[in-house]
C-alpha cells in the first residue's frame, strides 16, 4: 500500500482513547451486503446491469462489455429489440425516469464490434467432454458459448447457411445484418465447431447425436407458421406474414395491394405492417385481439410485440384495430375485398380463468384487398417426432431437460417454458449450458432461488439528483426507410451520462459517505478505491452500531444485523 | 463481502486514512453523535498546524476521559465561561513567540450563547485571530438536558417541560449570529453537519482570514432530542430544508451567502422525528398552535434570507450533498 495522503499534510499517531473499545457498547452491527438490483432479478437473460453500468461508469468500457457478455454474448443485438423488462423494473423510475439500460448495452455491444474485442473465453481442453446444439438462433449460440466458458467441446448444428437463427427475419430498420453478422460471426471465432446447412432429421439425427456426444441442446426456435383460416375459409392468394417478411428481405418484394390487414398482435406482425408501408402500400392496418399496451391493459391481454415498435408504427400511419376478432372475410369469388370485425375482450370467467368474448352488435367492416396472417409460429417436427410426440413443444423443467429423455435439454422459443423473445432465448441457453455442466461434472444441479431484489425506498435517494434521460436519437417519420436503422446508438458523452444516473442499488458506489459520517471514524477507507468492490471496512473495535452509515447508504449497500 | 476480522490490516488502515486524524476513536459520545461528527469535520479541515481551547461540555467530556484524550493536536479544556479569553491568550503568546499555528476555540451552545458569552464578545472585540466553532445541540446535554439561549421555541427539556401553562420552552431560540456579526468580524457563519462539504468550505474560508472568525454547526444530539442515532444527520438535514436552521455567511455584518433550499420541507417533518417535540402532535389547540408558530419562524427565515431557490442549483440544499461514484463530493 503507498504511503498516506492527508488533505493538509501532518501525520498523528492514535490517540490513547484507542486503547477504549467503543465497538463494546454495539448491539447491532453494520454489515456490506450485496443486494440484487431489481433491473438484475426481472432480466430474461439474466444480465445484472448494475454491474456493467457500475464498471463503465468507473471508465472501464471493456470491462464493463466483458461483464456484460459473461452473461449475455449478443448485447449489440438485444440492446436493438429486447423489450427490456429491466427499465420497467428500474428503481430510478420511482425517481425521475428509468435508466435507459437497453442503450447502455447497446452502447457496449457496438463499441465492441468497433474495437473487435474477443469474448472472454478460452480455447476447451482437448480431452474436454463435446456437446452438441442444435439451432444457431440466440438460444443455441448462447448455450454454445456458455457451455465453452465452462470449458466444453461445442459443435453447433444449424439447417440454414447462416447462423442468427430468427434474428434474420428481423427487419434491417431495427435490426441490420451487418449487427447481426458482426456479433456472430465473433462469437463464433470463440471456438465454436459451427456446422451450418445441417437440418436435423435431414443431415443429422438425434440418436446418432445422442450416442457421439455427452449431451444435447435442442434450440429450433419455431419455424412453422400457424394455421390460419377464418371458419375454415382461407382466401385463395394467401400470403403468410413470415414468408412475406423473409421474401422482402431476401428479394425486396412485397404482394401488390392498396389496403391490407394484418392479423396478429405479435413482432411479426408490426415489422410486417411496417415493411409493407415502407414498401409502398398506402393503407395498412393490424387486427388483434388484444389490446394496446398501457397501465389499463390486463396483461394476459396485451399485444405481444415490444411496445416502443407498436409506437413508432403507430407514428408511421399503420392503423391498429385493438381489441377486434374477424368474423367473416368477404369475398368476391376467392378473392378478398375487406373483412367483418368484432369488438373483443378477455374477461375472467366463474373460475378466475381469461376467456375471449366478442360483443354482439359491434361488428364492423373494413374494406382491405389483402388479409395477411402474422399469428406466430409453431415448432418444426422434423427429426424431433419420436420426442415431441405430437406435442407444439419441447417439454422441459426449469434446468431446461427434456423431460424423460436424459441428456437432452432444449431451450429458446421451441420449448414448453419458451419467452417468445431473444433475450428469454439468451437466458435459456444459459442457464442449459450450467446444468449441462453440472451434470457432466456430476455435481447438482445449480440452485434456482433468487433473493428479492432492494426497493427504491431502501436506498437514500437524498443524495442523487434529478438526471434527464438520455433516449437515443429517433429518425422523423418521413425519413424512416427500410435500409436505415430508425434509433441511432448513444453516443459516448451520452451513454457515459445515462451509466451516471444509476443508483447503484444494492452495491456500494465508493461515494465515501459511510467514510465521511461515521462519528466513530469506525469506517475505514483502502486507499486503492475498486471500481466495484467496496473499499470500505467497518472497525469493529469501535463501531458503536448506531446505524448511520447504514442509514445515509445511497445505494442500500449496508445493513444492521441484531448481535444479541 | 467485504468486512473483515483481519486485526493486522485494521492496525494498518487505521494509521493510513488518506485523511487528517486530529480526533480519534475511542471517544465516549453516545451512539449517532452529531458534535462528535461535526468535530471531527472541522479538524480534518484544519489540518495539524492548529490549538485548541475547548470549554467545558460534552465535547470536552466524551474527549478526554481521565487519563485518556482523543486529541492529536494540542488542546487545552477551559472553563465553561472563559474559552473565549483562553484562545484571545493562546494566540497573543503564539504570536509573540512569532508562530503561525492558529488558534480554535471550541464550545457547545451553552459555553458560546450563555455563559462564555462576554469573554467570546471580548474575543471578538479585541480581534484575536481566532476561529470560534459552536456546536450547537441546542441544550445542555451533559448535565442533563436542561433549556439553554439555544433551546428552539417550544421544545421540551427538563427545565422546559411541557405542561399546562407552557408547550416546552416559553422564548425563542437567541440569534447568535447576528449579535456575533454585531461586533463587525471578518466572517461569520451557520453550517449544519448534514452538509459536510459546506463546513469544509466554510471552515477553509475561516482559516484563510486573519483575524476573528465564528462558525456555528447545527449538530443532533439523539439523547437530548430523542431520537434515533440512525437518524442524526436525517434531522440535521429536515431543520435546514424546514427553514428553521439556515445556512448563511456574514462578512463585516454583511450576508455574503445563503444556501437555497430547494423544496422546503414542512417543519412538522422535521419535529415529528424527536420526542422533545412529540407533545406538539397531541390534540390540544396549544400544540397546534404552536406547530404554526415554529412553521412561520421557519417561513420568516426563508422570507428574510431569501431561501427559496428559484431552480434546481448545485449548491442548494439537494444539490449540495450529491454523491458520484468515486466519492468526488467530498474531494
Ligand atoms: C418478425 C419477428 C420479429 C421479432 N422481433 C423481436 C423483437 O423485437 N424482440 C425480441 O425479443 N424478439 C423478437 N422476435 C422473437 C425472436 O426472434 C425469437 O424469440 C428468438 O429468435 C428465438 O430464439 P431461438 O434461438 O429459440 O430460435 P430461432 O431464433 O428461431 O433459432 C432457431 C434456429 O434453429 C434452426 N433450426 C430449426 N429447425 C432445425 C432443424 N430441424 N435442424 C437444424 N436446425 C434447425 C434454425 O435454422 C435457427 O437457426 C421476433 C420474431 C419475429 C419472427
Ligand atoms: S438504478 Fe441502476 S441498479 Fe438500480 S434498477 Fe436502475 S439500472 Fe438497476
Ligand atoms: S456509522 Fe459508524 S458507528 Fe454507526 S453503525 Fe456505522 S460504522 Fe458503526
Ligand atoms: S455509503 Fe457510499 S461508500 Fe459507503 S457503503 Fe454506501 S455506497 Fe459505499
Amino acid at each position: 500500500m503507498s504511503s498516506p495522503l492527508f488533505t493538509r499534510g501532518g501525520f498523528a499517531l492514535p490517540g490513547t482513547t484507542s486503547q477504549f473499545k467503543t465497538g463494546t457498547w454495539r448491539v447491532q452491527q453494520p454489515i456490506h451486503r450485496h443486494r440484487n438490483a431489481p433491473c438484475h432479478n426481472v432480466c430474461p437473460a439474466g444480465e445484472d446491469p448494475q454491474a456493467y453500468i457500475a464498471e463503465f461508469d468507473a471508465g472501464h468500457i471493456r470491462a464493463a462489455w466483458e461483464t456484460l457478455v459473461s452473461i449475455n454474448p449478443l448485447p449489440a443485438i438485444t440492446g436493438r429489440v429486447c423489450p427490456h423488462p429491466c427499465e420497467s423494473g428500474c428503481n430510478r423510475g420511482d425517481y425521475d425516469a428509468p435508466v435507459a439500460i437497453h442503450s447502455i448495452e447497446r452502447f457496449l455491444g457496438d463499441q465492441a464490434i468497433a474495437e473487435g474485442w474477443p469474448y472472454p473465453v478460452g480455447k476447451p481442453a482437448a480431452d474436454a467432454q463435446a456437446v452438441a446444439v442444435v439451432g444457431a438462433g440466440p438460444a443455441g449460440l448462447s448455450c454454445a458459448y456458455h457451455l465453452l466458458r465452462q470449458g466444453h467441446q461445442v459443435t453447433l448444428y444449424t439447417a440454414l447457411g447462416e447462423a442468427g437463427g430468427t434474428l434474420r427475419v428481423i427487419p434491417g430498420y431495427r435490426l441490420p445484418d451487418s449487427v447481426i453478422d458482426a456479433e456472430v460471426e465473433r462469437l463464433l471465432q470463440t471456438g465454436i465447431d459451427f456446422r451450418p446447412g445441417q437440418r436435423l432429421g435431414r443431415d443429422i439425427h438425434l440418436d446418432e447425436l445422442r450416442g457421439e456426444y455427452a449431451a444435447v441442446f435442442l434450440a429450433v426456435g419455431t419455424q412453422d407458421p400457424r394455421d390460419w383460416s377464418v371458419g375454415g375459409v382461407t382466401p385463395r392468394d394467401l400470403h403468410v406474414g413470415l414468408n412475406v417478411l423473409k421474401e422482402w428481405m431476401a428479394v425486396g418484394s412485397v404482394p401488390q395491394a392498396e389496403s391490407v390487414a394484418v392479423v396478429g398482435g405479435g413482432n411479426t406482425a408490426v415489422d410486417l405492417s411496417r415493411i409493407l408501408k415502407r414498401a409502398g402500400i398506402p393503407d395498412v392496418h393490424i387486427i388483434t385481439h388484444n389490446g394496446l399496451p398501457g397501465p389499463d391493459s390486463l396483461p394476459g391481454d396485451v399485444m405481444r410485440a415490444v411496445p416502443r415498435e407498436i409506437e413508432q408504427a403507430v407514428e408511421e400511419g399503420v392503423q391498429i384495430h385493438a381489441h377486434r376478432g374477424i368474423r367473416r372475410l368477404l369475398l368476391r369469388g376467392e378473392q378478398v375485398v375487406g373483412v367483418e370485425m368484432v369488438h373483443m375482450k378477455k374477461l375472467p370467467d366463474a373460475s378466475g380463468q381469461l376467456k375471449r368474448t366478442a360483443f354482439e352488435g359491434t361488428e364492423t367492416l373494413l374494406h382491405v384487398d389483402q388479409v395477411i396472417p402474422a399469428i406466430g409460429q409453431t415448432i418444426d417436427p422434423a427429426g424431433l417426432e419420436a420426442i415431441l410426440n405430437g406435442s407444439a413443444y419441447l417439454k422441459v423443467d426449469e434446468w431446461r431437460r427434456v423431460e424423460g429423455h436424459a441428456g437432452l435439454f432444449a431451450g429458446g422459443d421451441g420449448c414448453s417454458r419458451g419467452g417468445g423473445t431473444v433475450t428469454s432465448a439468451v437466458g435459456d441457453g444459459r442457464e442449459a449450458a450450467e446444468a449441462i455442466a453440472a451434470t457432466l461434472r456430476g455435481e447438482g444441479l445449480p440452485g434456482k432461488t433468487v433473493s428479492e431484489a432492494i426497493a427504491f425506498d431502501a436506498l437514500n435517494p437524498h443524495y442523487f439528483e434529478p438526471l434527464p434521460r438520455n433516449e437515443q436519437h429517433i429518425l422523423p417519420v418521413e425519413e424512416r426507410i427500410a435500409e436505415v436503422e430508425t434509433e441511432q446508438t448513444l453516443d459516448p458523452a451520452q451513454a457515459k451520462a445515462e451509466a451516471r444516473r444509476c443508483l447503484s442499488c444494492g452495491n456500494c458506489m465508493s461515494c465515501d459517505n459511510c467514510w465521511t459520517l461515521c462519528p466513530d471514524s469506525a469506517v475505514l477507507r483502502l486507499q486503492d478505491k475498486g471500481a466495484t468492490e467496496a473499499p470500505y471496512r467497518f472497525d469493529y473495535d469501535y463501531c458503536k452500531g448506531c446505524g448511520l452509515c447504514a442509514y445515509e447508504c445511497p445505494c442500500g449497500f449496508i445493513t444492521m444485523k441484531e448481535e444479541l | 463481502m467485504t468486512d473483515t476480522d483481519d486485526k493486522a490490516l485494521l492496525k494498518q488502515l487505521r494509521v493510513e486514512q488518506p485523511r487528517f486524524q486530529g480526533i480519534v476513536s475511542g471517544h465516549r459520545a453516545c451512539l449517532g453523535c452529531g458534535e462528535a461528527l461535526a468535530t471531527r469535520l472541522v479538524v480534518e479541515a484544519c489540518g495539524p498546524d492548529i490549538m485548541i481551547a475547548n470549554a467545558t461540555g460534552c465535547l470536552e467530556i466524551f474527549t478526554t476521559p481521565w487519563p485518556e484524550s482523543a486529541w492529536r493536536v494540542p488542546w487545552l479544556h477551559s472553563l465553561f465561561e472563559n474559552t473565549g479569553a483562553i484562545a484571545a491568550g493562546m494566540e497573543a503568546a503564539l504570536k509573540a513567540q512569532g508562530k503561525s499555528t492558529k488558534v480554535l476555540a471550541f464550545a457547545g451552545d451553552g459555553g458560546t450563547f450563555d455563559i462564555g458569552f462576554q469573554a467570546l464578545s471580548g474575543m471578538l472585540e479585541r480581534g484575536h485571530d481566532v476561529l470560534y466553532v459552536c456546536f450547537d445541540n441546542e441544550a445542555y446535554m451533559n448535565t442533563g438536558i436542561q433549556r439553554s439561549g439555544s433551546t428552539p421555541h417550544a421544545a421540551m427539556t427538563t427545565t422546559s417541560p411541557p405542561g399546562k401553562v407552557r408547550m416546552g420552552k416559553r422564548h425563542l431560540k437567541k440569534d447568535i449570529i447576528s449579535i456575533v456579526a454585531a461586533h463587525h468580524i471578518p466572517y461569520a457563519a451557520t453550517a449544519s453537519v448534514a452538509y459536510p462539504s459546506d463546513i469544509r468550505q466554510k471552515v477553509r474560508r475561516a482559516m484563510a482570514i486573519e483575524g476573528p472568525t465564528f462558525l456555528v454547526i447545527h449538530s443532533p444530539c439523539p439523547l437530548g432530542w430523542g431520537h434515533d442515532g440512525s437518524l442524526s444527520i436525517e434531522v440535521a438535514r429536515l431543520a435546514v430544508t424546514s427553514g428553521l436552521m439556515p445556512l448563511i455567511e456574514l462578512e463585516r455584518g454583511e450576508l455574503t451567502g445563503a444556501m437555497p433550499i430547494r423544496t422546503p420541507h414542512p417543519v412538522s417533518d422535521y419535529l415529528k422525528l424527536q420526542k422533545r417535540f412529540a407533545h406538539l402532535f397531541a390534540d390540544d389547540p396549544k400544540a397546534r398552535e404552536e406547530l404554526v408558530h415554529l412553521q412561520a419562524l421557519a417561513d420568516y427565515n426563508i422570507e428574510k434570507f431569501a431561501l427559496h431557490s428559484l431552480g434546481d442549483d448545485p449548491q442548494d440544499t439537494d444539490g449540495a450533498d450529491t454523491v458520484t461514484r468515486g466519492g468526488m463530493r467530498y474531494a
